[in-house]
Formats: C-alpha cells, structure tokens, sequence
C-alpha cells in the first residue's frame, strides 16, 4: 500500500510499504477513508522530540471502514464505517476502567523503553514516536487497529465523513479540555490557540455551558473561524500589546475562571521570553517555547483552573510560583477519547457540534510532503489538510 | 536514533564504561585471543542490544551478556575466587487475583508468551523447561530449569539445572493489592558470575541493565496477557522500512 512516512527532520516522504494484517485476536483492519494533519505531528517533523526511526508511517486522527476482523473482535464487524481516538486503550486495565484511557497499561509495546522519560508508561498513539508506542499511522491506505471493540465507534447515518474525522483528536482533546474546567454557570473561558484543538475546546466549553468564550491567536483567519463559528471574542496578540491587561479589562478585573492552553510547544511569542525560548529550541537545548502557557498561568483569576492540552518536552522558567500563591487548579492529560466519543457523536448527530469547517484544505495522500510544508508554514489560511487515501 | 533517545541518555553510556572497564581489565589477564574477541563480542552485542528500539534488541542484549559472562566463568575457573550474585526485582500491579496469576503462570503455553521477547521456551512438563536464547552468529545458549516451589496464590520458584549456559534462578511472588488495584506482583531473578574484579564487573553490569528490561519487560507481558489476553507488538508493523527486525 502506499503510506506517508518519515524519514528524517522535515523530510516526508511517500512511499510503498507492507500492508497491515491482523496480529493479535483484538485487532482489526481499517480501511483509511480520511485522515489529517495535526499540530503535534510537527513536533517530530522539525525533530523536537526523540525517537522515530526512518521509514515510520505517520498520521493519528482519522476514520475509515472495517476490511478484517480478528477473531475475539465482538462488537465491531467487517464493513463498519467507525472513528477511532488516536490513543489506543484496552479497555481492562485499571486507567481504562476508570477513564483515563490514554494512560492505559497494556498497548504500548515499547513501555519499557518509554517509562525513563516519563516515570510511568502511558498509552500507545497511531502514528506518532516509539516512545509511545510505534504503531503505523493512519495516513496510509490500511491500518491495523488493535483492542477495536474498545477504539472502533460505529458513525451514525446521516454524518458526512469531514462531520466525523475530527472526532478522532481534535474534538475529543478539544472537549476534556473544557470538561476539566468544571464549567458553572456565568463561567468564562479563554482559549490560547485557533487551531483545530483550540477551536473545539472553545466549542466544547459552550457546549458545556460557559457564559463566555475569549480566543486569543495570531491569524487573523483563524480569529475569523472562532467569532463566525462558534461565537468567540478574540484577542490577536500581535496587533495586542498587552494580551494581560486586554484579559483583565474584559473580565471585569476578575481574569477568566478557566484557561486553556491548546499551543503547546508550537507557542510563538513576541517579547524577549519567547526570544530566549527560541534560541535555545533552536540550539537543540529543547527546553519549550512557552509563551502561552506562561500567559495563561499570569491571566487565570485566583482559584480558577488551568486546563493545559498543549504538548511539551520540559520548561524552564516555569512560574510555579504564580501557580501557588493564587491556588489555581492544573488539569492536563492526553485525550481520553474512548471516554468522550459517544457524547461527541451524540452531540453530532443533534447538530450541535460540526466541525467540518476544519477541513479547509483537501489532498490526495501523494501530495502529502506538500500538504505538511503548507500546514507547517500556515500558508493560505490553511487549518488541517485533509487526506483521502 | 540520537542522544535523545530513550535510551541514548545516561543509562546506556552507564553500561557502556562498565563493560569498558571489565574489558581493560580483562584484556590485561587474557593470555588467549580467542577468549578476548568473545569478551568483546559479549561487550559489543550487550551495547548494541541497549542502542535499538526493539525487544529483539533486549534479547541481543542479553545475549551478548551472556557471552560475556560465559567467557568470564571459564576464566574465574582458572582463578578460582570469591562469588558475587547479581539479582535484580521489579514488581507491577496486574488487575486479576493472586490465584488466577498464579494458575496463568502455571498453566501450559503462558511462560513462553511472557517470555517470547528473548529466549524461546519448551515446556517438557509442568515442571521443567527448556531455554534457548539465540546469539547473532548462529549460536545458542540454552538451560533447563525446575521449578523448586509453587504455593498458589502465592509464589512460583524455579531454578537452572546443572550445565547451564547462563546459571539462574527466579521467583514471581504475588500479594494483594490495596482496594481494586488487584494483585502486586514481584519478579525476581538471580544470576550468579564468576567471583574476582570481573566478576564484580560483570555483576554490575548484569545488575543495572540488561535484566532490569528482561524483568521489567516481561512483567508487562505477563500483565497485559493477564488483563487482556493479548501482548501489545509490532509485529509485522507497516514501514519503509526493510525489515522490522
Ligand atoms: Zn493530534
Ligand atoms: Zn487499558
């Protein structure tokens, strides 16, 4: 089949590898029908976190049709149009039984290897470092999908697929982020980052009943997207010499109840910060750029939560301090998709969340190398590029 | 893979002088070339197999420990010496009852799916069973064991009969967890080296490293087969890949 890999920082290549085939008695073999782009690819295209290897298949949010089964598969059955979360979780282990499914303790294979970076292993994710995992990924022809009856959700009729794709990543990462805020009533939230995980976690906090919903970004087009679709005020910081004061003004001094990082590691600043950032990212000193998550620990009111779904490596010059002294809440986690996905479809199927206006850029899988420098570079508006292989 | 790899860090360069230590000091004693190239074959298999990604690499690893200790036992044989044990113990909790672990271990066919990622295993009968782990080159190193004490719900003991390549003993102890956390379960192996400086080496190296991945790997095959009647692989895993070896 032919697939999208890596094969060193920033070179994509696409190539013809082996096709999948079922391995373990849970797994099962998709068909890719869609799949797209996600901002924490980029982190192992520029070579900021460790462990791919060449050759790698790439790709973690997606959707497809079941072409094979294996044989204790109960639930999903051949010819099934499913979404499937990026983080694959068994189901029975302790994390999966309490959901917190992308920390599950038996679908990484590489847990051993994996447990000195972090101190415990986590999940495995589709596509993404052998430090989690090393599965293939979904921007392929074919995929294998082990414990499917517990990743593989059955699409309703009626969704269209770019209704769906979303649901695999964006969306679920995108509504535990607004679901750790604990959302009351007269609540506002501020999002950092527009992309396809910003939006959805400003969509989601909405959906969960926030009163209001402030984004703050640097592309105006992106800006556009949070007002027309999901009704957002925003704040474009670099026409905003003082994103702070801005955030405290609207909010009546108060500072937002809730703030999402949806950055991470991409996070691009202005002042001398994210100079210092910079240089040592570019010196290989991978400590991370973080502007926005430093921003949002400063913005949030005392007592309120700091929900942090951006991806990073480690920080220096961490106020931990701010942090204490205002007593705020810090949630964080990989998606826990398998627990969100049935109130997502749900929530779908109502019209109440649509996020295919994401989709803004479609490719074949062979423009994939072109399709990742455009989203790397944000050139023409672009949100997510979208495969259909 | 780089120096920020997973194990490109301080672990591996850890391993990495100690074997460059016990080969210095090897090479001053060796009075045959021979036995100095398996020593370094030993040392550069064990580096090797703690520089790749892979379980096949941890079974590399362990072969070329093995290797070297082989060719150290021949050597302390001559010296004859004080004897060092290197044992190492890793525990993880499994979300079953310490009976059924202890049938699943017990049970024909389990033993060697838990330990498939570096030696093959025969099972002869209930109680005995035949080790191969193979060595790049086309060689092998193999022993029997026999499990010297089983209490369900409790322990599992075995031990390497005599004319091992690789003298071992191990245990899997088993405890109840606090709550529904299940049963805590400690592996526990033991291997025994040739007494003298090398065998101090030697000890060390097998102490820190590469039985701490066998063990720690193994736990977490024994686990997810327990929970999930299945291990996580990359078998036959889609890349550019030439081979997944
Ligand atoms: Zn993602
Ligand atoms: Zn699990």
């Amino acid at each position: 089949m032919r697939a999208l890999c890596w094969e060193g920082v920033n070179d994509l290549r696409v190539q013809t590898v082996p096709d999948p085939v079922i391995v373990n008695p849970h797994d099962v073999i998709l068909r890719i029908t869609m799949s797209t782009t996600c901002g924490s690819d980029l982190h192992f295209i520029d070579g900021y976190v460790p462990s791919m290897l060449p050759g790698d298949v790439i790709g973690h949010e997606f959707m497809g049709v079941v072409e094979d089964v294996g044989p204790e598969v109960k639930k999903v059955k051949k010819g099934d149009r499913v979404v499937v979360p990026s983080f694959v979780a068994c189901g029975d282990c302790w994390y999966c039984q309490h959901d917190l499914y992308s920390l599950c303790d038996n679908t990484n294979p590489n847990a051993e290897l994996q447990a000195p970076l972090l101190g415990y292993p986590t999940g495995a994710c589709f596509g993404y470092t052998h430090a989690f995992g090393g599965y293939a990924g979904s921007h392929a022809q074919y995929m294998r999908v082990p414990h499917a009856d517990v990743g593989c959700f059955q699409v309703p009729e009626g969704l269209r697929d770019e209704q769906v794709l979303f649901l695999s990543d964006a969306a679920p990462t995108g509504y535990m982020g607004a679901d750790f805020c604990d959302i009351k009533p007269g609540d506002i939230v501020a999002v950092w980052g527009c992309g396809g995980v910003g939006l959805m976690a400003q969509q989601s906090a909405f959906l969960l009943g926030a009163e209001r919903v402030i984004a703050i970004d640097r592309f105006p087009e992106r800006l556009k997207m949070a007002r027309d679709h999901i009704g957002s005020e925003t704040i474009n910081y670099v026409e905003t010499p003082d994103v702070l004061a801005v955030l405290h003004e609207m909010t009546g001094g108060r500072g937002p109840d809730a703030c999402i990082d949806a950055v991470g590691m991409e996070a691009y600043g202005t002042g001398p910060g994210y100079l210092y950032d910079k240089a040592k990212q570019t010196l290989r000193l991978v400590t991370d750029r973080g502007q926005a998550l430093r921003q949002a620990i400063m913005a949030v009111r005392k007592g309120g939560t700091l929900s942090i779904l951006g991806v990073y490596g480690v920080m220096d010059k961490f106020p931990i301090g701010v942090l204490m002294n205002k007593g705020v809440t810090v949630r964080t986690a990989q998606q826990h998709g398998q627990h969100y996905l049935p109130r997502l479809l749900e929530h779908a199927v109502k019209g109440e969340l649509d996020p295919s206006y994401l989709a803004t850029h479609r490719f074949s899988l062979e423009d994939g190398p072109r399709a990742y420098a455009m989203f790397k570079n944000k050139e023409d508006g672009i949100v997510r590029a979208v495969f259909t292989p | 893979m780089d120096a920020g790899s997973p194990l490109g860090g301080p672990a591996t360069s850890g391993i990495a002088d100690a074997l460059k230590g016990t080969l210095s000091r090897g090479a001053g004693k060796a009075s045959q070339e021979q036995r100095r190239v398996t020593l370094i074959l030993g040392g550069v298999l064990l580096t090797l197999g703690l520089r790749r990604i892979s379980f096949g690499g941890v079974a590399l690893a362990l072969a070329g420990g093995a290797l070297l200790y082989r060719e150290l036992a021949r050597r302390s044989g001559q010296a004859g010496a004080e004897t060092n044990m290197a044992e190492v113990a890793r525990s993880i909790t499994i979300g079953k009852s310490a009976d059924e672990l202890h049938r699943f271990w017990r049970e024909g066919g389990y033993l060697p799916r838990v330990m498939g990622h570096f030696a093959e295993i025969t099972e002869t009968d209930m109680d005995q069973a035949h080790w191969t782990v193979r060595v790049p080159g086309g060689r092998s190193l193999s022993w029997d064991t026999q499990v010297v004490e089983s209490r369900p719900g409790e322990l599992v003991r075995w031990q390497s009969l005599p004319g091992a390549d690789l003298p071992n003993w191990g245990e899997m102890r088993l405890r109840p967890a606090p709550g529904d956390r299940g049963t805590e379960v400690t592996l526990r192996l033991h291997f025994q080296p040739p007494g003298g400086t090398l065998g101090a080496a030697v000890a060390r190296a097998l102490n820190g490293l590469v039985p701490s991945l066998l063990v720690g790997d193994a736990l977490r095959r024994f686990k997810s087969l327990a929970e999930t009647g299945e291990i996580p692989t990359l078998d036959r895993n889609p890349s550019a890949r030439a081979s997944t070896a």
